[in-house]
Order: structure tokens, then sequence, then C-alpha cells
């Protein structure tokens, strides 16, 4: 029985160091990178690499001052707020739908969305913007983001709302509720919890999404995400300006993440599994 | 009910019609337009006429689109596999730690949330042939240094091993779902039965957890077959076209050279690339089910 607990053990440390390695794994690049932004431009691209240094924001200070960071870092919030607030409000009454009538065709469609290439979807809106004199303008980033929000807002709501007792429904019905007035007054208060979590997961794929901002914003309205790549043909001279500026490109998403972690997984995979 | 049922169904119809208009105009308009896109020829004027399947003769004569074919399947089968392997066990060793402090799936999740443009900027300094970290590293552990994204032959991996450390958590959460709901008995009947560990892991748990795996295949599958963002930001396609994916071609030729009606065939082929894997794929994980 000794020899049991012995390799029980022993399989328990080898378990906690393993997972301390891919702890690592993960953690260390990220820390680089902030570390990196951080330090004076000099000892960057110091070769062998320094980990102890003196920090500096001086990285920060000629993003703000020889880019314009924070007009593209606005740009980026009102894409963004704004194409989660579309969202919002048109997935949020079609989920209500889809799971009071069990008719899945909106789903299904925002599923097809969510698999076909971005790039499908571009010609056709370049054609359409430029008719409608909208290329530049906020509203065709907004638009087309929402293409992203939307299918993540019924998703994720569906089972929020799949989980309210049919008997609640039923018994406001008999009182003579409307449907649209059952939608406001009874089954909205009851997701709210849903509906955060909708709305800080569209935020984030929105923020994150690259491909509609760097062909429909080659100009203005530029985000942070579509001017990456300048960062990038300025960072082959500058490491810690670029290193700065993917560090608070990343930071948002990650914050509302970790908020919403415990929903995170069964929002992620369209509730295909549960967190 | 003493809602007339009309009533009612008028209104579910009209709080699902905001979601319907934008679907049409934005979703189903475009995706029918393109594929309409694909069967015309445009000339140098910007006039356009039908042609047919003239776009689509042309890209089954186009070596580059064959090589772009090559390249996403190779990355697609390289990156699935090792975020799977990694993904699983990952998953193995946080079930088996318990106890999961929110700060642990924090950092778990930090490289799937952050945007795939920022874990690409990243990488391209890490990775960096004379200057980066990784080169030290290998060259003081007495490796040879590695040209990483610059390197024709080891592009495809480095891209894969980047897409790995940014997915392989979220392969591995989505496992660990699977695991925690996984019936306690099977676990206590296999003990009392002295099957080993190993024996354990093999005939029960993967077999068990199947199902839940093909779900995260599916899900990776659907992006790793459109793979752009971090190729895009890191080399575009290079060095030569060596990764050039079939999304990025893609993009290329409708938006770098304007053959919109070219462009337009190759982005329908990938839609049924994709759409094809995921029935395939769905089709599996229904007979893998218990």
């Amino acid at each position: 029985m000794d020899d049991k607990t012995l390799s029980d053990r022993l399989i328990g440390v080898l378990n906690t160091l393993q997972l301390a390695l891919a702890g690592l794994v993960v953690i260390v690049p990220t820390l680089w990178m902030v570390l990196s932004s951080f330090k004076q431009s000099y000892e960057v691209t110091a070769y062998p690499p320094t980990i102890f240094f003196t920090p500096t924001l001086s990285n920060y200070a000629t993003l703000s001052q020889t880019t314009p960071f924070l007009h593209y870092g606005l740009n980026s919030i009102i894409v963004t707020v704004g194409s989660t607030l579309i969202g919002l409000i048109l997935g949020t009454p079609a989920a209500f739908a889809v799971s009071w009538t069990r008719v899945t065709w909106p789903a299904v469609i925002a599923l097809v969305a969510r698999m076909a290439p971005g790039t499908l979807f571009l010609l056709p809106w370049y054609v359409m913007f430029r008719h409608f004199d909208m290329i530049g303008s906020y509203w065709s980033l907004i638009l087309t983001h929402a293409v992203i929000t939307m299918p993540i807002v019924i998703w994720v709501l569906l089972p929020f709302f799949d989980g309210i007792p049919r008997s609640v429904f039923e018994a406001a019905q008999v009182d003579g509720c409307s449907p649209v007035r059952l939608f406001r007054r009874i089954a909205l208060p009851l997701v709210s919890t849903g509906l955060a979590v909708s709305s800080i997961l569209a935020f984030v794929f929105s923020w994150n999404y690259f491909l509609f901002a760097l062909v429909l914003s080659n100009s203005d309205p530029k985000t942070l995400i579509a001017a990456s790549f300048n960062f990038i043909g300025e960072g082959s001279t500058n490491w810690g300006g670029l290193m700065a500026a993917a560090t608070l490109i990343a930071l948002p998403p990650l914050i509302l993440a970790v908020i919403v972690q415990r929903w995170l997984i069964s929002g992620l995979t369209l509730g295909a599994v549960k967190g | 009910m003493k809602e007339t049922p009309d009533n009612t169904k008028t209104q579910l119809a009209a709080l699902s019609a905001p979601a319907l208009i934008f679907t049409i105009g934005m979703i189903a308009f475009p995706f029918f337009y393109t594929i309409w896109l694909s069967l015309e020829a445009f000339s140098a004027t910007g006039t356009s006429h039908f042609a047919g399947i003239q776009n689509y003769r042309h890209m089954v004569n186009d070596g580059e689109f064959w090589h772009g074919l090559v390249v996403t399947f190779t990355l697609y089968l390289l990156s699935l596999a090792l975020q799977l392997i990694a993904g699983t066990w990952l998953a193995l060793l946080l079930f088996r730690s318990k106890r999961l402090p929110g700060i642990i799936r924090s950092l778990f999740i930090s490289p799937f949330m952050m945007p795939p443009v920022v874990a690409g900027m990243m990488w391209l300094v890490i990775l960096d042939p004379s200057l980066g970290a990784a080169n030290y590293i290998l060259t003081s552990l007495g490796l040879p240094p590695s040209d990483w994204l610059a390197s024709p032959t080891w592009v495809i991996p480095t891209v894969a091993l980047i897409d790995t450390w940014q997915w392989a958590p979220y392969v591995a959460l989505i496992v660990l779902g699977g695991l925690q709901s996984l019936p306690p008995s099977v676990y206590e009947a296999a003990e009392i039965d002295g099957a080993s560990p190993f024996k354990r892991l093999y005939r029960i748990t993967l077999p068990l957890l199947m199902p839940t795996i093909m779900t995260a295949t599916i899900l990776r599958s659907v992006d790793l077959l459109r793979f752009f963002d971090i190729i895009y930001i890191t080399t575009q396609g290079g060095p030569a076209n060596a990764s050039d994916t079939l999304n990025i071609y893609g993009f290329r030729v409708g938006f770098e050279f304007f053959q919109f009606g070219y462009a337009s065939a190759l982005m329908v082929t990938l839609s049924v690339i994709v759409l094809g894997a995921v029935l395939v794929l769905n089709r599996m994980r229904t007979a893998v089910a218990w």
C-alpha cells in the first residue's frame, strides 16, 4: 500500500511539473511582448536579449506622438461598440423567436455566416458600399462587423432563453401577454447574464477581427487592428513601439475575456460544449 | 392561449424580421453576388460579361491555385494534429489537478482571446532570425538557429506552431468540459478491474472523449481552412509563395491584382471546401457518439 501512495505522489508531482511547463510556454511569449514594450530602443534589439533593465514608458509616449494611435483607438472603439450594439439589437429578438418557435433557420444562417471565409463577402460589400458612397464611413465597418457579432449574440443567448421555464411564458400568455411584451417585460430581464456575456464576446471578436477593416478602412476610419500592419513597417526599426502597440491592442479583449471566463467556452463553441 | 395564434405568429415574425433583413442584405445577397461574379469575365476597361465556367476552368489550370490548396491542407493538417494532441494532453493535466484556480484559467485563455494579429506581431519579434529571443535560446542550448518565418521550408511549421500556441489551450478547455461530464462510474469500474492508468486512458477515457474531440476538430477546421490573419501579418504568403494559402491567394487576386471574377471563383471554391469539410466531420462526429 505504501508503494501505491508513493507512485500516486510521484504521478501528482509529474502532473504539476508538466502543468507548470505548459503554463510557462503559454505565458512567456506574452510576458516577453509586454517586457519589450517597456525597454529602451537600444535594449529591445540587444543580443543576447536582456531580462533585467530599467523600465521606460518612452515607447508608449513615442507611439502617441508619432502615430495617430489614439485616433485609431477611437475608431476601433466606435466600430466595435457600434457593431456590438447592432448585433444585440438584431440578434436578441431573433434568439428569443428561435427559442420560442423552434424554427431554427436564423441560427443555421448565423452558423453558415460564421463558417464562410470573410473574403467571400468582401467584393460584394465593396461594390455595395461604393454604390451608396459609404466607403470610408464608420457605417461600412459597423455593418460588416455586425456580421461577426450577430451570430455570436444569437448563439450565446439561445441557451439562456431556452433556460427560462416554459411555465413562465404560458402563465403570462394566459394573462393575455403578447410575445413582444413577453420578450421585453419578462424574457429580457431573465437573460441579463446572457446579454452581458454575449455583448462582451461580441465586443472581443469584433475588436479582434482583421480582414474587413483591412480592405474597407484603407485610409479612414482606420482601426487599430488594420493599422497594425503599418506599425510592422515601422517596427523593422522600432521593436519597442511595435510591442507597445501590440500590448495596447491586446489589452481590451484580454481584460474582458477574464470577466466572462466562466461562460467563455460554451459561448465560443456555440453551446456545443458546456464550459 | 388568449392570443389569437395569427397575432402571435405576426409578432414572432416581427421579432426576427430585423435579423432576417440584415441577413438578406449583408450575407445572402453578397453570397449569391459572389457566385455570379465568379461566372463573369472582366475586361481591362472594367466592363464584364457572362463567361460561364471560364474562371473555374482557369483555376483548374492555375498552378498557384493547386499550390495554395497544398499549402492550405498542409498547414491545416499539421496545425490540427498539433492542437488536438497538445490540447488533449493539457486537458488531462488540468483535469487531474482537480482544483483550477481562476488565475490559471485566465492564463490559458489569454492566447486565444488576444487578436491573432497581435500574436503575429509578437512572434514576428521573438522569431526574428538575427535578433530574436527564440534563436538565442536555441544557440544557448547548442542547437542550430532557424530562419523560422523567413525560411521557405520552415515557414509552414512555424505558422502552425504559432497557431498551436494560440489555440491548443482552447482545445484543452473544450476537452476539459468533456472530461468533466464523463460519468465517474466508468473509472471506478476500470479501477476495480485493475486496469493500468495507460490502459484506462486508451481504452476508456479517449474513446469516451471522441465526440468532444470531434467538436473541437470541427471548430478548429473552420478557422484553419480559412487561415489568414497570422500569415498576412507575418509573411503575406512568403517567402516567395511558400505560405500562400487559398484564402491569402484569393485575397491577393481580388485586392492586389483586381481580378474580381477569378478571385470570386477562388473564394467560392474555398467556401465549398470549408462547408464540405464541416459536413464530413459532422458525420464522423455522429459516428463516434455514444
